[in-house]
């Protein structure tokens, strides 16, 4: 259903040891001219600048996550996560560079943004359910009016990641009836109905309180495991440390340094990265 | 209609239960402690109670005084109660009336029946409570309405040089046993009622509100067959006002059966409801909501006008043309819901559209003629043209589309057809009801073309798009910025000569046009109240599923709004329905001008207007405050402000 064929669960367990992807981020970028993208590049991001007004969120981001690729960004708050990943799916524009996901570049043209919107799924800190409908109505919206399911069919596919997620049974509940925990949990549902070859997570267990991050975070990983590609900001070191392949660290709208958790935990490079793990660890 | 399932109409949402943490009956504090600690808590809140006591009672006893005098003459609101309610109505035909309302107190009873959700039930004790005040209210009204004038043999008030004789104090008292005994009664039952609780097993404590409401109604009703409120108006078609002619003889029957109707149609919604599932009582659900919409029209050309259908026109003209935009818009559709159509369908539904803004043009320039009804045919075939390429792809939902159309279609002819059909009701002035009648029509055709028209300046005002948000921004601020009054003397009379020679616009019409482009305007500013409390999450996440800005408006954000603005869109209704009585200025047989004018210029009640309009008060009030209620039923049923 997503991306849960055979295939992808071996290629993912086949690598134990992490850090298989390398750790330069440019590579990708010298590697293809002529072509957009390397096939099994799934986002990749050229340059990037984003301005709020005068002020320079994002300056030059260049970085390139592949297929199946588990990428979880770091970085203090106001660093630009938010800002970079946002960008990714459009809700917010950036002014300069490039943006590729999955060979389709991000531009003014209102189909790409369209098509880019739906392989990409996007789970919020604050959850963003509507509150109207019910936690099956939720999940069905956007396959029923987007993707032109019928409506059996939609609602079959519900039950079943909300299965996935471990709530099966608060399909009819409004989200103001569910915990924080499981209203994040029918947001990632929600965003998998769309059947996204690409998942991006800002923050999704900052709102939690502490008892619920971890089923929220097992879900994360159980997806991790079966070959979806993601881009995770997190606070969660722990989680970093067991499902990333690969550590961005952010400062200041720049990416200061990149590499395998282990690199990035035990002999960190950059002073400003070892200064924020001081702080965080 | 696949849009109805995933977008629960407002009134059917399930009802979010919560955990009861109130107890079931608070703790009991006795009269004497409530009242030192609310009302004597300190000398200067004493004073305060005591003024404002002592104000109260005189204008109490002022308007008990006005009520009472043995110089008001309520036979002329008795008299005139027909008059009042719906103008001069042929009596032969009367029943057409009573078939409307009796539709109605269907609806409504089945309405409840199948979306209001059993409440707690109304605790005895409150009842009880209520009861005593009322029999408190009763004496406490007695005593304070001065003693009556003394009348003589002659039948003449007795007068002394030149003030009234009054009866004595005691005489007053003693001569007003009818009304002691209803104080007595009612505490009688108040004292019955707190004893219930006692005797069962704790199940009598408190009583369905449905069954409240059902005792509450049958009294008055009941009352109609004992005592006859009303007096007869009318006579073999003619207006008699003859007091002493009873209307209960013939409004106590009827009545009854509305009673039983509410009650029966509430059972039966009642019941369905406990025997139908989930699925299919939404269904159910969003077809009554349909009907409701459809009934204002049916009962205001169908039923109260009875039109006198000219059948050879309607099988040469009106049904091969229906059918002919039936079939050939079904077949656009089709092909526009085709796949891979793409940007061609997008080109054709735009094509369609100027070809509907061409007709219209033609229509004002009097370029070349055509039927009123093909002009609006077109252009709902271009409405739904544009929307259509949400509906592509899969046969069902296509099929659906078409299904839409042709029902939409049909729905249109029809009414387009029996509204230009000559009534066969003959009523002495133009219009076919008046009174209250018309105040209820007028005020609910209002709403119901006033909403969707305040809906859409609300999203053109915060629209991105400056053309847009221009024109609606100009023309909310030019029509708030004019007195109502202005704009409906200004569609009554200045409109129609704007008009093109061959279109006419009756009375009625151009005044509830005026109506509606006023409310509009208000209605936009509410609902954009609304969709400014909208968090920008909810666009985010919309966009981030990938529903586009049309789907996103009207199952995320639009829900929403308008949920969160109930209360001030509630406040435009009532605003709305109030208003109606500057009908009376412009010409209109409304409720304020039977008694502000009819009924003051009848012989038998030459001059008699204060009465009327006190009558007329009361009759606003209570519907006003009914919708407020209401309101504020739905307000918690929907838990708007609590998400
Ligand atoms: N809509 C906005 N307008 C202006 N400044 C913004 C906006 N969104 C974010 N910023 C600024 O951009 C910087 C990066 O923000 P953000 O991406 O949210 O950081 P992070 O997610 O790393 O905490 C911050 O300094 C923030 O104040
Ligand atoms: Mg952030």
């Amino acid at each position: 259903m997503w991306g849960s064929d055979s295939d992808s669960r071996d290629a993912k367990q086949g690598r134990d040891g992490k850090g298989k992807h390398d750790v330069s981020i440019s590579d990708a970028t010298v590697a293809v001219s002529d072509e957009l993208a390397a096939r099994d590049d799934m986002i990749v991001c050229r340059e990037v600048d984003k301005w709020f007004g005068d002020f320079q969120a994002l300056s030059g981001i260049s970085a390139t996550i592949k297929e199946q690729e588990i990428v979880v960004v770091l970085g203090p708050s106001g660093s630009g996560k938010s800002t970079w990943i946002r960008c990714i799916n459009r809700l917010e524009v950036h002014q300069s560079g490039q943006i590729i996901v999955d060979g389709i570049e991000l531009s003014n043209d209102l189909r790409n943004i369209e098509k880019i919107r739906s392989e990409v799924g996007m789970v919020f800190q604050q959850f963003n359910l509507f509150p109207h409908l019910t936690v099956m109505d939720n999940i069905t919206l956007a396959p029923i009016w987007v993707r032109r399911k019928s409506r059996s069919e939609a609602e079959e596919q519900a039950l079943a990641l909300l299965e996935r997620v471990g709530i099966p049974e608060q399909a009819q509940k409004f989200p103001g009836q569910l915990s924080g925990g499981q209203q994040q949990r029918v947001a990632i549902a929600r965003a998998l109905a769309m059947e996204p070859r690409v998942m991006l997570f800002d923050e999704p267990t900052s709102a939690l309180d502490p008892e619920m991050i971890k089923e929220v975070l097992d879900v994360m990983e159980e997806l991790a495991r079966t070959g979806m590609t993601m881009m995770v900001v997190t606070h969660e070191m722990g989680f970093a440390r067991e499902v990333a392949d690969r550590i961005i660290f952010m400062e200041d709208g720049e990416i200061v340094e990149v590499g395998t958790p282990e690199h990035f935990f035990t002999e960190p490079e950059e002073e400003r990265t070892k200064l924020f793990l001081s702080q965080v660890l | 209609m696949n849009q109805g399932d995933a977008l629960p109409t407002l009134a059917d949402k399930p009802v979010i239960e919560r955990v009861a943490t109130r107890p079931v009956e608070e703790t009991y504090r006795s009269p004497a402690e409530w009242v030192r600690k609310n009302l004597f808590p300190s000398p200067f809140n004493s004073f305060l109670t005591v003024a404002f006591g002592l104000f109260v009672l005189l204008t109490v006893r002022g308007l008990l005084n006005f009520v009472f005098s043995e110089e008001r003459g309520w036979d002329a609101v008795r008299t005139n109660l027909r008059l009042i309610f719906t103008h001069a109505y042929p009596e032969e035909q009367y029943v057409r009336v009573w078939v409307c309302v009796g539709v109605m107190v269907a609806l409504a009873g089945l309405s409840l029946g199948l979306f209001a959700a059993r409440g707690d039930g109304v605790p005895l004790r409150k009842i009880s409570n209520a009861l005593v005040a009322a029999a408190v209210a009763v004496a406490v009204g007695v005593v304070l309405r001065e003693p009556s004038v003394l009348i003589g043999a002659d039948g003449e008030v007795v007068r002394t040089d030149d003030a009234v004789v009054r009866q004595s104090f005691a005489d007053a008292m003693s001569d007003r046993w009818g009304w002691w005994l209803t104080a007595a009664v009612l505490a009688v039952i108040a004292l019955g009622l707190r004893r219930v609780p006692a005797l069962g097993d704790g199940s009598l404590r408190t009583i369905q509100a449905f069954n409240l409401a059902a005792i509450a109604l049958a009294l008055p009703v009941l009352s109609a067959w004992i005592y006859p409120w009303g007096h007869y108006a009318f006579a073999e078609g003619e207006f008699i006002a003859e007091p002493g002619r009873t209307v209960a003889i013939s409004t106590k029957l009827p009545w009854t059966v509305m009673w039983v109707l509410a009650v029966a149609s509430l059972l039966v919604g009642r019941w369905v409801r406990s025997r139908i599932g989930e699925q299919s009582l939404s269904r159910l659900r969003i077809a009554v909501n349909l009907v409701w919409l459809a009934v204002p029209f049916v009962l205001y050309w169908v039923v109260l006008r009875d039109p006198d259908l000219d059948w050879a026109r309607i099988t040469q003209v009106d049904v091969p043309l229906a059918l002919a935009f039936g079939v050939a818009g079904g077949i656009v559709l089709w092909w526009l819901t085709s796949d891979g159509i793409g940007e061609l369908g997008r080109i054709a539904a735009l094509a369609l559209l100027g070809l509907a803004a061409f007709n219209w043009l033609a229509a004002f320039m009097g370029w070349y003629p055509m039927l009123q009804k093909v002009r609006i045919s077109f252009l709902l075939l271009a409405v739904v043209a544009l929307l259509a390429h949400n509906f592509s792809g899969e046969t069902q939902k296509r099929r659906r589309l078409l299904a839409a159309w042709l029902a939409i279609m049909a729905v249109f002819h029809y009414f387009a057809t029996i509204m230009n059909t000559p009534s066969t009701v003959e009523t002495p002035t133009e219009a076919l009801i008046g009174g209250f009648a018309v105040t209820l029509v007028v005020a609910v055709f209002t709403l119901m073309l006033s909403f969707p028209l305040g809906v859409l300046l609300a999203l053109a005002r915060t629209s991105r798009l400056p053309i847009f948000r221009v024109m609606a921004t100009s023309y909310i601020e030019v029509v708030r910025g004019v007195p109502l009054i202005t704009i409906l003397i200004f569609f009554v009379v200045i409109l129609p000569l704007f008009l093109p020679a061959n279109m006419e616009i009756s009375l009625f019409a151009s005044a509830t046009l005026g109506y509606t482009l006023f409310s509009a305007a208000y209605l936009a500013e509410n609902v954009r109240g609304g969709l400014q409390s909208i968090r920008r999450g909810q666009y985010e996440a919309s966009d981030a599923v990938g529903l586009s800005t049309s789907l996103r408006t009207t199952f995320v954000i639009l829900p929403q709004a308008l949920r969160a603005s109930i209360p001030p869109l509630v406040g435009q209704v009532i605003a709305t329905f109030k208003e109606t009585s500057l009908l009376a200025i412009i010409g209109v047989f409304d409720i304020l001008r039977m008694a502000n004018s009819v009924i003051p210029a009848q012989t038998q009640f030459l001059g008699i207007k204060r009465e009327g309009l006190l009558f007329v008060s009361l009759v606003y009030w209570v519907f006003a405050y009914t919708l407020s209620k209401w309101s504020q039923r739905l307000e918690r049923r929907l838990g708007v402000g609590e998400r």
